[in-house]
């Protein structure tokens, strides 16, 4: 592989991973559902791919999203009817219930063997658009560029739309929001519901990009990495999570050689600080900076 | 019909009685005060009557439908509005948004998405800034309004739905003179509209906006009548009025 290719293949990986924040975003920063179960839906999306690329003649790239974002969907709906059709449920418990299905889907993901169990799904063949084989790096990148682009105009249409107010009303105090007549549970399962069909395709997208599958795509570890782009990118902002996204992941590959057993570490410390100093994340870093030099003109 | 009617509503927590035997009315496009000293139970009953919390017995009929077990959500849509004590308002929408997401509750999802009721509303939204003396806040995050404005614009959000009862909790905490005097303006016309049921401590204020007042004493209702009856009742002087 050239080191053109290599870059392009992580860009590639940045704007599938970003799919996958513009779920979560959806979810958290604008909704509310503070989900961390995204990656479960991540992985559904690329087993899918997987079970039906190596089952099956199908390549087809229109058929294999349709394919996720329909089962992604009816999977999201699922889990929404049992987190919000009832009584109000807190912040945690949806957090709580969304890592026990992130935890579930991974370990099912070790151990069944029609899923390959610890191996995953190797070998997944590069799909097709109208025929003609997407194989190259390029072309990848193009793929997941245009489905990313189709994902974040459809998420900023919503949020600017009538329905982002009410998403937020939601968000902001979904007791004072029923009180006015909205259907809280519909909202929320609608937002869940879109999500998840969001996570799914770029699950889909990731499985063909990369070529395999593992029980690591739906597990803990990267439903908690995905909360954290957003909590560093400043949750309720499409850009700021993106952006941590791109910073983290590029400078990641640098430090993970450079400093190996510290880095972590590093990445847990700038989390805590964002958390306490900027609780809206990095990008209200600029707007903080101006308040505090316009109340020391004051002074 | 009444407008809003409640029979011996009883709200228990385990063995507290909140609320006990309770039973009142509101007439169509009525100023009905629910007054009371600390921990009488005026808020429980206002929660068993907006739904926020259920009445363990008894029933609460709403132009004669009952909606003791109703949903909040059911209950707005049966055409009932809340001003919560502390105003719950959108403190980072703007005012406009604030007002938008109060007319767009009852929406389909789809019109929402379409932003279908955009203009509409809109027309709306100029007249009740006008009524509430909000139009020059439009734009501006409700935060940045004076506490008496945010009671306001709560007010606003709820009459922006032309509700056919609307329930104030306490509207005129910590305003100051002119505003109660405003505000008092405000419930009048929003009487005409609808019925009104006020929870308040300032007595001087409820009796000269009131057409009738119900007094809550342990979670009993001890009397009820015109302003001028309950400064006079002998049992309110001695359970209530003496306190204040």
């Amino acid at each position: 592989m050239s080191g053109n290719d290599y870059l392009t293949q992580i860009i590639t990986r940045i704007l599938i991973y970003g799919i996958l924040v513009l779920s979560v975003e959806m979810c958290w920063g604008q909704t509310g559902i503070f989900t961390f179960g995204q990656a479960a839906l991540f992985g559904l999306g690329g087993y899918l791919v997987g079970l039906v690329t190596t089952h099956s003649t199908i390549t087809d790239m229109g058929k294999l999203l349709l394919i996720a974002v329909i089962i992604g969907a009816l999977v999201g709906f699922i889990i929404g009817i049992f987190l919000f059709s009832g009584k109000r449920v807190g912040e945690l418990y949806v957090a709580l219930v969304t890592l026990a299905i992130s935890y579930i889907c991974e370990r099912l993901a070790n151990s069944w063997t029609v899923l390959g169990s610890g191996n995953g799904i190797p070998g997944i063949p590069y799909p097709t658009i109208f025929g003609k084989e997407i194989g190259s790096a390029m072309a990848l990148f193009f793929l997941a560029f245009a489905v990313f682009a189709v994902a974040l105009i459809l998420c900023i249409i919503i949020v600017n739309s009538q329905f982002g107010l009410t998403m937020n009303a939601v968000r902001d105090d979904e007791e004072r929001a029923e009180f006015f007549g909205y259907k809280r549970s519909v909202v929320q399962i609608v937002v869940f519901v879109f999500s998840a069909a969001l996570a799914s395709s770029g699950g889909a997208l990731f499985a063909v990009s990369e070529g395999f599958v593992s029980p690591s795509m739906s597990g803990l570890a990267l439903s908690t990495t995905t909360v954290l782009w957003v909590v560093l990118g400043g949750r309720g902002t499409f850009f700021g999570p993106l952006i941590a996204l791109t910073v983290l992941q590029v400078v990641n590959i640098e430090m993970q050689n450079a400093l190996p057993s510290l880095w972590p570490i590093l990445v847990g410390l700038m989390l805590l600080l964002t958390m306490i100093f900027l609780p809206k994340g990095l990008t209200s870093l600029p707007a903080k900076i101006r308040e505090s030099r316009r109340k020391a003109a004051h002074v | 019909m009444k407008l809003l009617e409640i029979t011996s509503v009883s709200k228990k927590f385990g063995s507290l009685v909140a609320v006990d035997d309770a039973s009142m009315f509101i007439e169509q496009n009525e100023i009905v005060g629910l007054i009371g000293p600390n921990g009488s139970g005026k808020s429980t009953l206002l929660h068993t009557i907006c739904g926020r919390t259920f009445a363990t017995e008894g029933s609460i009929l709403l132009e004669g439908a009952d909606i003791t077990n109703k949903t909040p959500q059911n209950r707005a849509k049966a055409g009932m509005a809340i001003k919560f004590q502390l105003a719950r308002i959108y403190l980072e929408k703007t005012v406009r948004e604030n007002l938008l997401i109060s007319l767009q509750a009852k929406e389909s999802i789809w019109r929402q998405l379409r932003s279908a009721s955009l203009k509409a509303f809109e027309v709306k939204i100029l007249e009740l800034a006008k009524e509430f003396q909000l139009e020059e806040y439009l734009n501006e995050p409700a935060k940045s309004l004076s506490h008496g404005q945010q009671q306001w614009l709560e007010i606003a959000m709820a009459m922006a739905v032309d509700p056919i009862l609307l329930l104030l909790d306490e509207p005129t905490a910590g305003m100051s003179p002119k505003e109660r005097a405003d505000t008092a303006l405000l419930i009048k016309k929003a009487s005409k509209k609808c019925g009104v049921l006020i929870v308040e401590h300032d007595l001087d204020f409820i009796k000269e906006l009131c057409n009738r007042i119900s007094v809550l004493h342990h979670g009993n209702i001890v009397a009820t009548g015109t302003p001028i009856e309950i400064e006079n009742d002998p049992k309110v002087k001695e359970v209530y009025l003496t306190r204040v």
